[in-house]
């Protein structure tokens, strides 16, 4: 049977487009569009979420008033609020004790039981310790426990009060009424400062209490004396302050100075005299209030100047003293009170109708406004969020404080900061302390500084090498050997950089650490050793270079360096001891030991756990990766530009620098760029062979710590939402960009270069 | 990495300057010459002198091995890999082949123009003093010199002497041709290797190719590929006929083209090949 074959001459359909092939074309295009689509949405999604996370950490302070309550129209001698602000007190002259619920607004009135009548004339707060101190007109001080109990029932929280007074005591003149006092506390001892007055003239007296610790607790308390520090003193005293400790006094007099005052042996000594505002033309100091921590003062003057000081070490000197450690803006108006929180270094100055909340560590408002009506005293909730204010009509007014992230901004985390303690301002990062007073430092700088200090040594360590080696095998090595090196080093690429950090940590760090010596002999030494060799084999006469076919060079090569490798190891211990010697201070004698050695010349760390292991390691981490794009990018440059090289009577060196290596390097520039991203965004290699430490300083035998590595050490320990979770999150936007940041760059860069080198 | 950091100079291959006015006849010396790529056979046994001073031309079908034969002049086929000769190749009477030779200094005396052009990615200027600075000409005024004489000779000089600096890859292709001649000869080979350098020039500017070849006769010893028979007759001195890698015939072009001895030389350049 025979076919009929189609008549193809006469058959239409040849000019046609079968359906299939359309319907696919568009099928795909459309598929690939959407791939497209979804996936740079997603990016921008990542993107989204990260600024959604951490744009909280910029936002100011947010404050709102609830409600407010009238109360009789009393002087108020204090007013006081409870850990949940839930149940603010005043305190009346006459020892009584006005409640108000946060709640519904009732007030209610009870009675302190002094045992004898008496009448309140100073009063101040033990805020940590919820105590009440108060001075009273005939000479005497009673401590008072507030007592809140909170009770829950039916799923809501009941606050009581009931307060309880120890008996009064007599300290300083009798009978006279005692105009100021100050209260510290630190469990063993407890400091007591009274001020009164005599004919016009101030009188101090302070009183010493200690008690011992016993096995069963603190045993019965002893008064150890009484001292008068005024001799101390000049000018009239108008404001003390006694920290937590109860081992100082700050005595405030009215010339605008400061006395520091430290309870030594028998009495009191002179530590200090400053004065805040020294170089202002008003420099009263109208308040003053200890930060939490009671290590920082913030003052105000009569005009609204406010300042704070802390006590430090000064450079050179053995003993702390206050100084200048942060500036505010004026308030605008004098300022009436100032007092601090319980839970963070932020203080509310007010005066005038001015409220003013800011944050001591970071010298910033979180929040201002001008009330409409006159501020008279306020009091901030333990828990930092609830405050009541009273106005100049005795309205008690109550407000919410929502300000999650006042200790960070932009100054806290990219700004030099001057931290309670430090004898100057400087980046920090620890984000957590033993303490509840400690402060956070949540400096990004020095994780900034570690992301850019392993990129460098490990780039420092890579490149000549990848790049070297690339070079290498695809121009000189015979073909032959290039089909094994390159699937080996691409398996190289594969390894898990846990397993690197692995081995960083475990094995070459301590292999290292006392074989420095060494290293630097073979750092120094092969690199040398390779250019005289290839310096003495090019000087052979060709009879002898005959023998090694080209490409195979490396057979006498390798054996060569290696050997010269193992004998420059081994030279190590002699030059250890030839340059590396430590005076041991106690016996005199000399040691060769480069650890030792180190420190002392160059005044910086030595740790085993170094930059030189995590350069050493993420260098292997990162050569496979430069080495298989540059070698592709240079295997990939056309024979033709070779032979012309060649043919012009160029020897393979100078065809591979003059000619190979410009017509890749646009190749060899991505490579680099991958290189660099792959080391800036590496974690588990640092985080295991580093000691993530976040200091700034270039040494390669100290540490470091990665943005990345942070917040893998980190985040286990963030709670949700809070300032370390979100400054995280920010980090995280921070490796983002910089990896963003150096694509971007490179792509614009690689463009350019291949269009300078492109081939026909 | 470190083999060739510096060239010695001990192993150049040695001189072939005749001060005399004649030619030699046997100035290179192809003797018993097989050449094999891997297992296959490009070329059988080729014997022939080719003289100093005048034109030879390859002619043959394509694929009969006259590039090879070429290319095997300054031995450029040594970087193709699993290549085997057997014979020799000897130019005033030093073989190419001496293992106490270095090639580089050969292939500084035998320049080579390829059948496709190959600009490197850089200025028309750098381009032309490559070979120059390759070895070591760093004196700027020779340079410009040769620059400008290369050109002029390549002809390409008016077109380009105001954009010397422009990429090399910005001309066209048959100015990329005639920038790789002046390249070829521009640090003045005694040998010029032509592999048919004018298949992407146009008939102007193969003209100007096939003039500067009967100029550069007087200095240099050309071999020239070709599938041009009018070129072949117009600018050569000497024809070689190959056909599936052997030499079929080889004498005086006038000879070859008037008076073939070879039956399968006649079909060819008559066009009733094949
Ligand atoms: N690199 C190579 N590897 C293997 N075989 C090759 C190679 N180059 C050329 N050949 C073969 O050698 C033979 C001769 O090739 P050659 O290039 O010398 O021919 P030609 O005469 O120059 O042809 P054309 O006129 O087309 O340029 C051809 O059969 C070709 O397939
Ligand atoms: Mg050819």
């Amino acid at each position: 049977m025979t076919r009929k074959l189609p008549d193809y001459a006469n058959d239409e359909s040849r000019f046609q487009t079968s359906r299939s092939t359309l319907f696919v074309d568009r099928l795909m295009t459309v598929f690939i569009k959407l791939g497209g689509v979804l996936v740079t949405t997603s990016v921008l999604g990542i993107f989204a979420f990260i600024l959604i996370q951490i744009w909280p950490l910029f936002a100011p302070a947010r404050i709102e008033e609830i409600k407010s309550v009238q109360l009789p129209q009393t002087p108020f001698a204090l007013l006081g609020i409870d850990e949940w602000g839930a149940l603010p007190f005043l305190v009346e002259p006459d020892g009584r004790m006005l409640t108000v619920d946060g709640e519904t607004g009732e007030i209610s009135e009870k009675n302190i039981d002094f045992g004898t009548p008496m009448k309140i004339t100073a009063a101040t707060l033990n805020k940590r310790e919820q105590k009440i101190i108060v001075g009273t007109d005939d000479g005497r001080f009673s401590i008072i426990s507030p007592n809140y109990t909170s009770i829950e029932s039916d799923g809501s929280q009941i606050i009581k009060i009931d307060p309880q007074a120890e008996a009064a005591i007599p300290l300083g003149l009798p009978n006279v009424p005692i105009e100021d006092i100050a209260y510290g506390d630190s469990g063993t001892s407890k400091l007591v400062v009274v001020l009164q007055s005599i004919d016009g003239k101030p009188h101090l007296s302070a009183a010493v209490f200690k008690r011992k610790k016993t096995l069963m607790g603190f045993g019965k308390e002893q008064r150890v004396g009484t001292y008068d520090p005024t001799p101390l003193i000049s000018g009239r005293p108008t404001k003390i302050l006694v920290p937590g400790s109860g081992d100082s006094v700050l005595i405030i007099t009215d010339d605008g100075r400061v006395h520091y005052l430290a309870v030594s042996e028998n009495g009191f000594e002179l530590r200090q005299t400053f004065t805040p505002f020294e170089d202002l033309p008003d420099r009263h100091i109208k308040t003053a209030a200890f930060i939490f921590g009671d290590v920082s003062i913030s003052f105000a003057s009569n005009s609204g100047a406010n300042r704070v000081f802390s006590l430090y070490y000064p450079k050179g000197r053995d003993q702390r003293a206050f100084g200048l450690t942060h500036r505010f803006p004026d308030l605008g108006t004098g300022p009436t009170f100032l007092i601090s929180t319980l839970r963070n270094k932020a203080f509310l100055l007010g005066g005038g109708s001015e409220l003013s909340l800011r944050y001591s560590t970071t010298d910033s408002i979180r929040w201002q406004e001008k009330m409409p009506y006159n501020v008279v005293n306020a009091a901030i909730s333990g828990k930092y969020h609830r405050l009541v204010v009273l106005d100049g009509t005795n309205r008690l007014h109550f407000f919410k404080i929502h300000d999650p992230h006042s200790d960070s901004s932009w100054k806290a985390l990219f700004s030099k900061v001057w931290y309670e303690g430090a004898p100057e301002p400087s980046w920090e990062w620890q984000s957590t302390g033993g303490s509840d007073d400690f402060e956070p430092k949540y400096s990004l700088v020095p994780l900034i500084f570690g992301t850019i200090k392993g990129t460098f040594y490990a780039m420092m360590f890579a490149i000549p090498i990848a790049l070297l080696a690339a070079l290498y095998t695809s121009q000189f090595l015979d073909p032959c050997f290039r089909s094994v090196v390159k699937p080996t080093m691409e398996i190289m690429a594969s390894l898990p950089s846990v397993v690197l950090g692995f081995l960083a940590a475990i094995y070459i760090a301590p292999l290292i650490e006392d074989q420095i010596p060494s290293l630097l002999l073979v750092a120094v030494g092969l690199p040398i050793m390779a250019a005289i060799t290839g310096l003495v084999w090019s000087r052979l006469p060709i009879q002898t270079r005959q023998w090694i076919h080209p490409g195979w060079e490396w057979i006498v090569f390798l054996p060569l360096l290696l050997g010269s490798g193992w004998i420059l190891w081994s030279l190590g211990p002699r030059l250890e001891a030839a340059c590396f010697l430590v005076t041991d201070s106690s016996t005199g004698l000399k040691s060769a030991d480069f650890r030792a050695w180190w420190p002392i010349v160059t005044g910086t760390g030595f740790d085993q756990r170094n930059s030189l292991v995590v350069g050493f390691m993420m260098g292997f981490a990162v050569i496979p990766i430069i080495f298989t794009i540059a070698e592709d990018a240079l295997s990939n440059v056309p024979t033709s530009l070779i032979t012309a090289s060649m043919a012009c009577g160029a020897s393979r060196w100078q065809t591979a620098t003059r000619i190979v290596l410009p017509t890749a390097s646009s190749g060899i520039f991505s490579a680099l760029m991958i290189g660099l991203g792959r080391a800036v965004g590496e974690t588990m290699i640092v985080v295991m062979a580093t000691g993530n430490t976040p200091i700034m300083e270039w040494n390669i035998f100290s540490g470091m710590r990665t943005l990345s590595a942070n917040i893998a050490v980190e985040l286990s320990e963030a709670p949700h939402h809070s300032t370390l979770y979100r400054t995280l999150f920010l980090g995280a936007l921070l490796l983002f960009m910089l990896t963003f940041a150096v694509n971007t760059v490179a792509e614009i860069l690689r463009h350019r270069l291949r269009a300078k080198f492109k081939t026909v | 990495m470190p083999a060739v950091l510096s060239e010695p100079v001990s192993s150049d291959f040695p001189t072939t300057v005749n001060t005399s006015t004649d030619g030699r006849p046997d100035f290179i010396s192809i003797q018993n010459f097989s050449f094999f790529y891997g297992a296959k056979q490009a070329l059988f046994d080729i014997s022939m002198d080719i003289p100093e001073r005048q034109v030879t031309a390859f002619i043959g079908p394509s694929g009969c091995g006259k590039s090879t034969l070429l290319r095997n002049l300054n031995r450029m086929n040594e970087l193709i890999d699993g290549i085997r000769h057997t014979g020799d190749i000897v130019i005033h009477g030093h073989s190419i082949y001496d293992p106490l030779i270095e090639v580089i200094s050969l292939r500084k005396r035998v320049g080579m123009v390829f059948q496709k052009s190959n600009p490197f990615p850089k200025s028309i200027y750098e381009n032309v003093v490559y070979p120059l600075r390759v070895a070591g000409q760093k004196t700027k005024t020779i340079l410009d010199e040769t620059v400008e004489r290369s050109l002029k000779g390549a002809a390409l000089w008016d077109e380009v002497k105001d954009r010397l600096h422009e990429s090399a890859l910005s001309l066209s292709g048959g100015q990329m041709q005639r920038l790789c001649i002046a390249r070829a000869i521009a640090n003045r080979p005694e040998i010029l290797l032509m592999d048919e350098p004018c298949s992407a020039l146009d008939p102007v500017a193969t003209v100007k190719v096939e003039e500067l070849i009967q100029e550069l006769k007087s200095q240099f010893t050309i071999v020239i590929v070709t599938h041009n028979m009018q070129q072949a007759t117009r600018c050569s001195d000497k024809t070689a006929f190959f056909y599936l890698g052997r030499l079929v015939e080889f004498a005086d072009t006038q000879k070859i083209f008037a008076n073939p001895s070879n039956k399968q030389t006649e079909d060819y350049i008559t066009g009733r090949f094949g």
